[in-house]
């Protein structure tokens, strides 16, 4: 395996799985080699249809996630899955178990499964997802998936990542406070109730379409936001899904939004990756004394802050 | 936290359905830090060498109680060869008698741990192996 950056983007760019693998490795590791890859391949992005699909633990992301795969593969698209499961935030460590339940890709060259560890970063996604996607992005992948870990009540990141969210329910599992509380309920394109061969179904389903009525209230200009069933352990339900999912990207490039979309993760990237080096840079400034500073209660948090950003702004000056 | 988290795939070829060992091993291997991808039973040594790939993982484990590996770990070292992966650590744990160490570690077995191996032993193992490869890969 070349080790150099251009050669794996050029060779991720013709499709190479295993150049794809590791420019992936590179971003998650944050390798230095990572900026570089990404400046070769980015010209080549801005294709992919990016699909989020979140939901809470045990709403069957998955499995439901295999089964839209298989509906995509039967109409010929190529399919890349990012399936991101929580790391430990004392060991680091990770269990990452999402393949298991889509092993019958497993050898399809038209399907890519890469499995993530959130690696310390809170919002139900790694830092590395949006690059991952990037590079997925590039190798000519024709849909995106973004399996985020099962999430709580305002774990949105994927909104901010995908064109399409898909937001997963199943019978019994919240009462109508915990739908009303969570904000991933403002956020998804589509929503599903998978199991729906379950005992609470239609109760489930009525929930989310008051709160979908609701929300249409207070956003009026928003098309209707479909509700649709699926018992993705059985197979039942991937072809409405996929549809609507192709639908809303149609609605997105009407409208112009599918470049807006992509244009808004961007700038949100930008945004981030300068605040993260400001304050490296920062924090390299002030040391450790800033810190002892504040554990003696000499200057509080603000006040720290304060006088780091002065520093900063003094060598900037200085430059 | 480890910056760069050792990434291992932990699989079982065939139709050997006894995941007890595996699980315990994942979770010691989780506990150590390191990211432990599963990939689910009934794996051929293509599906697992694919998914090595994909995943770009440091290490491939294979948990093998029910014979066949005599075939089947062969084909997988050959499978991640010409996949040019072969600079993945191929570890095999489980029920292997001695008298097949020799024809696995020909095929490509980099180490074997046999019934009884104490988890801290295979945590140490890779943990010493990772410290190398990336001594050697900034060297």
């Amino acid at each position: 395996m070349g080790q150099d950056a251009g050669d794996v983007a050029r060779r991720l760019l013709t499709g190479e799985i295993a150049a794809g693998a590791r420019a992936i490795r590179w971003l998650d590791d944050r390798d230095p080699r990572g900026p570089a890859l990404l400046a070769a391949v980015y010209p080549h992005t801005g294709r992919a249809q990016i699909v989020g699909i979140t939901g809470p633990p045990g709403a069957g992301k998955s499995t439901l996630t295999d089964m839209l795969v298989a509906e995509w593969r039967s109409r010929g698209m190529r399919v890349a899955v990012l399936a991101v499961d929580p790391s430990s935030p004392f060991t680091g460590g990770a269990i990452l178990g999402d393949r298991v339940r889509m092993a019958r890709h497993a050898l399809d060259p038209g399907v890519f499964i890469r499995s993530l560890g959130t690696r310390g970063q809170a919002g139900g996604l790694s830092r590395s997802t949006h690059d991952a996607a990037l590079v997925f992005d590039a190798m000519g992948y024709d849909i995106v998936v973004v399996e985020t870990v099962g999430v709580g009540q305002d774990e949105i990141d994927v909104v901010n990542l995908a064109h399409t969210t898909i937001i997963v329910a199943v019978p019994g599992l919240g009462d109508e406070i915990q739908a009303v509380k969570a904000g991933i309920m403002e956020a998804g394109d589509i929503f599903v109730v998978n199991k729906a061969d379950r005992d609470g179904y239609d109760a489930t389903r009525r929930q989310m379409e008051m709160m979908l009525h609701l929300r249409a209230q207070s956003r009026p200009a928003q098309p209707e936001t479909p509700v649709l069933r699926s018992v993705a352990a059985r197979g039942e339900g991937g072809a409405e899904i996929v549809e609507a999912i192709a639908a809303h990207r149609t609605r997105l490039e009407g409208a112009g939004d599918f470049a807006r979309r992509n244009g808004l993760r961007a700038r949100a990237q930008v945004i981030n990756l300068v605040k993260d080096a400001l304050t490296a840079r920062a924090l390299e400034l002030g040391g450790d004394a800033i810190f002892d500073a504040v554990d003696a209660r000499r200057i509080d948090p603000h006040g720290a802050a304060e006088h780091l950003l002065r520093q900063l702004d003094e060598r900037i000056i200085a430059a | 936290m480890n910056k760069r988290p050792l990434r291992v795939l932990l699989a079982k070829l065939g139709m050997d359905t006894h995941t007890v060992g595996v699980t315990i091993i994942g979770h010691a291997l989780r506990e150590a830090g390191m990211e432990v991808i599963f990939t689910g039973l009934k794996q051929t040594p293509e599906m697992v060498c694919a998914a090595a790939v994909q995943e770009d993982v440091d290490v491939v484990g294979i948990s093998t109680l029910s014979a066949g590996h005599t075939r089947s770990l062969p084909r997988l070292a050959r499978l991640l060869r010409e996949a040019g992966a072969e600079d993945k650590l191929l570890v095999a744990g489980g029920v292997i008698p001695e008298e097949d160490r020799a024809v696995l570690e020909e095929a490509g077995v980099d180490r074997i741990f046999t019934m009884g191996s104490d988890t801290r032993d295979i945590v140490a193992y890779l943990d010493q192996w990772w410290a190398e490869r990336q001594a050697e890969e900034a060297a």
